[in-house]
């Protein structure tokens, strides 16, 4: 069973099949089967948080209330869809809730910048696509909750626009404006900045 | 929302002119050119067989305005690079946050009871069945899944309690499976009886997966 877990990316259908059945043992109350599922999706799911909140400590927190709520809900899971998809829609919407609960001035600067480089003999590229970087993250706070959760899904997690509509509960033309509007944003802060 | 409105520049034409394109993108821009920016871009993300399009390769707005775009994907590469590290994240103490509030819990189940009527002992389904799953596990290939134990209005000689087992199983392929559900209904018995002491009825069998183990052989080890 080591190694047959189905995360969103690379599609394994031994995996699925092991997914599947864990599911509906945790769905009947198996707690192992349950841990067992949790091992093979959170590192999955804390790297999607962690990319929608822009730090791991809540990234983590944001996962453990996903699973509990998932527990909580599993006798009426029934398999509709896998429950790695499942998973993300919930961790997700558990992440804009976060998002929406921050108060603004508290998301300025509290996206972790990365340390900054210790030598100045560091070649000028990476300083350069350092301060890049530093930059997004800074720009990525102008965005509303849901630009950023949408631009977020699909740039950094390369999801579809079906499958982020899906997660986010919006229609596909919505989650494309959303997008469209956060590249907006996102270029003119980045333009201004250079 | 906030709205970050354009250079003033970039207007040429009312942004709400034409919004056939995307829907509600309500501030899209037109470019002096005359084509939606959001238009632009939506061909930009599709890919390098939409330059096909001569337009797009000689206009100079469409370019600069994709340069921007490029310049932020950038940027975006070394962001997603920087928070892909999450293979080796060690879920252990997160599971064990998780499991501590989910073992407190108690799930809705149905309680079956043991013994005779006098006796006031009941085991939960739950607990049962997870008893069951490893008995049936204990056949070589076979993973258990669903299993639900029905108790029936019959009692056996003792006057004690009758379950109905409902199991379902992924069982190996290429084994003859009346065999082997023969061989998995004599270990949940066995089992039911020694582990739990609980009368078993009938135990139906559902295979709803095949398995081919010849591809992991290290299958049927279970945690």
């Amino acid at each position: 069973m080591a190694g047959a877990c189905s995360q969103n990316a690379p599609p394994d259908v031994q995996g699925e099949v092991e997914d599947a059945l864990l599911t509906v043992r945790a769905a009947e109350g198996d707690e192992d089967a349950f841990a067992a599922l949790m091992q093979c999706h959170a590192p999955a799911l804390i790297r999607l948080a962690t990319r929608l909140l822009g730090n791991r400590s809540e990234a983590e927190d944001a996962v453990q209330e996903a699973f509990i709520n998932a527990w909580r809900r599993l006798p009426e899971f029934h398999n509709r869809s896998s429950f790695g998809t499942w998973m993300y829609r919930i961790t997700t919407n558990r992440c804009l809730n976060v998002l929406r609960a921050r108060k603004p001035v508290a998301t300025l600067e509290a996206a972790g910048d990365p340390p900054a480089p210790e030598h100045s003999a560091s070649p000028a590229r990476i300083a350069e696509a350092r301060d890049a970087v530093r930059e997004l993250r800074e720009a990525l706070d102008l965005l509303s909750v849901e630009q950023r959760a949408c631009w977020v899904l699909r740039e950094l997690d390369g999801q579809s626009y079906e499958f982020i509509a899906d997660a986010v509960g919006i229609s596909q033309e919505a989650v494309r404006a959303r997008v469209f509007r956060a590249r907006r944003c996102l270029t003119q802060a980045m333009g201004a900045w250079r | 929302m906030t709205a970050h409105t354009d250079p003033s520049d970039a207007h040429s034409g009312s942004p709400h002119t034409d919004d056939t394109h995307t829907g509600d993108v309500h501030d899209d821009e037109r470019l002096p050119c005359g084509r939606l920016l959001s238009q632009v871009w939506d061909d930009w993300e599709r890919g390098p067989a939409d330059t096909a399009d001569p337009h797009l390769r000689t206009c100079p707005h469409c370019r600069r305005s994709v340069r921007g775009l490029d310049e932020l994907e950038s940027a975006v590469r070394d962001l997603r690079d920087e928070t892909t590290d999450t293979s080796a994240y060690d879920t252990t103490s997160l599971t064990q946050r998780v499991m501590d509030v989910v073992r407190l819990e108690l799930r809705p189940g149905r309680p079956l009871s043991l013994g005779e009527p006098a006796e006031d002992l009941w085991i939960m389904e739950s607990v049962a069945a997870r008893t069951l799953r490893a008995a049936a596990e204990s056949v070589s290939g076979v993973r258990a899944g669903s299993c639900r134990l029905l108790p029936l209005d019959i009692s056996d000689g003792t006057g004690g309690p009758v379950v109905e087992v409902s199991l379902a199983l992924h069982a190996p392929a290429r084994v003859p499976l009346p065999e082997l559900a023969d061989q998995v209904r004599g270990r949940v018995r066995e089992a039911a009886d020694r582990e739990l002491g609980l009368a078993i009825g009938a135990v139906d069998i559902r295979v709803t997966d095949l398995i081919d183990t010849t591809a992991d052989s290290q299958e049927g080890e279970t945690r």
